[in-house]
């Protein structure tokens, strides 16, 4: 379900809550959504289980997940219709700054970036993220 | 608040006089995985030994369960299991044997854990250890040392000879202690990527002394690299406070900063005139820089 990379620099719970955050944010996980228990998901990516503990709290006092009693955390409805945007924009921002970093360091220009960036996204049309699975 | 499991002050080791651990202080509360990093001859199979109390401290005090590691109660010693960097199995036994050796030092053993841990991990129990491959021998050194479901786990290098495989199982097997919450595991390894998916705590060990300690997350945000770029040249004098390393390049400069802050960037852009990124480091590389 998630794609986690213990060895990016950028800490897993971080990974993790964003993509959660950012998933929830677009609808790929719908409200009432159940995510996996905190073993399964610890198990599953091989991670420290109080690393998902904690992600999961984090997102619970976020709104963005529900507590249920006895039972699986499930994506909570959002406020609103959905969140605008604009607003789901600003969650890509430090990775554009990061593309656009690398790319300035390898001297490309701007033109070319955009049309690379258009072609990674028509690959990812074929297949869409939240169906692609992960090898074991 | 429930007390710690272990507690360290001020301590330290000599042989002989030599120092080889000094003034080290810490405390595991229940649920904590704690990897241990250092390079060899840092200490770290030292303070492991000290921790267990297989050899008395020179200076300061360790407590497990409250008390003096060196002078560990039975009932205590039945909450503690150990995986040494060389195993201490015995090489006339079988597998079967060897686990029943060990399974009858303690009163709680749990057979099922041990049979189901054997057939998934392909640990022949019949077979002799001494015809046992360096892996086989690794493999139930770590069930003996899981058997009677320790409170507080101990591991000095676990994995240095698993393959990947049996290293993902052996990952799985101590998420599995770590799930339950009540229980802690310390461990050294250089495979840092296992550290880095496991560890919710870090010990640094430098020079025979803890370097630095804290929770993973934060070591990972305090330790960053800065990449600074300005319009004109920086001057020969630049400075950024709290960089282990400064490289300067005309208008640009790359630094390795310790104990970073989100909030000063935007401070130091401005003092410095330049743009500033942040770019994260694996553990791995956080490890390499504060070794250089």
């Amino acid at each position: 379900m998630f794609v986690l990379k213990p060895h990016s620099g950028v800490p897993i719970y971080r990974q993790l809550l964003e993509q959660i955050r950012r998933m929830a944010a677009s609808g790929q996980l719908p409200p009432g959504t159940e995510l996996p228990s905190i073993r399964e998901l610890a198990l599953a990516h091989a991670i420290n289980p109080m690393t998902v503990s904690k992600v999961y709290t984090l997102l619970e006092a976020e709104g963005v997940l529900e507590r249920n009693r006895g039972k699986p955390m499930t994506v909570a409805k959002p406020k609103r219709a959905q969140v605008p945007a604009a607003k789901r924009l600003e969650q890509l921002e430090p990775h554009l700054e990061q593309l656009v970093l690398a790319a300035r360091q390898l001297e490309l220009a701007e033109d070319d970036v955009v049309k690379a960036l258009h072609e990674a996204w028509e690959k990812t049309d074929e297949q869409p993220v939240h169906r692609r699975t992960r090898p074991r | 608040m429930n007390s710690p499991y272990i507690a360290a002050r001020g301590l330290g080791k000599s042989f002989g006089g030599k120092p080889v651990l000094a003034d080290v202080s810490f405390t595991v509360e229940p649920g904590d995985v704690v990897g241990v990093l250092g390079k060899n001859g840092a200490g770290k199979t030292t303070l492991l030994e000290l921790v267990l109390g297989f050899t008395p401290a020179t200076a300061g005090s360790v407590q497990l369960f409250g008390y003096d590691s060196y002078r560990l109660p039975g009932k205590a010693k039945a909450r503690v299991g150990f995986v040494p960097q060389q195993d201490e199995l015995v090489n006339q036994l079988t597998a079967a044997d060897q686990i029943g050796v060990i399974a009858s030092f303690y009163p709680k053993w749990d057979d099922e854990l041990v049979g189901r841990l054997s057939r998934e991990w392909e640990v022949d129990l019949n077979q002799r250890v001494k015809n046992m491959s360096v892996g086989q021998r690794q493999k139930l050194s770590i069930l003996v040392g899981l058997g009677h479901r320790p409170d507080v786990l101990i591991l000095d290098e676990p994995v240095a000879s698993l393959d990947p495989v049996a290293r993902r199982q052996f990952l799985e097997q101590i998420i599995e202690v770590a799930a339950d919450g009540n229980r802690s595991v310390v461990f050294s390894s250089h495979i840092v990527s296992d550290v880095e998916r496991l560890a919710s705590k870090i010990w640094i060990l430098k020079d025979r002394r803890m370097y630095w300690q804290g929770d993973f997350d934060s070591l990972k945000d305090s330790v960053v690299r800065l990449h600074v770029r300005a319009t004109s040249p920086l001057p020969a004098s630049l400075e950024i406070p709290n960089a282990l390393r400064l490289e300067r390049n005309g208008t640009t400069a790359a630094a390795i900063v310790q104990g970073w802050h989100a909030q000063a960037q935007e401070a130091l852009a401005q003092g410095l005139g330049a743009e500033l990124e942040i770019e994260q480091l694996t553990l791995e590389e956080i490890f390499l820089e504060l070794h250089r």
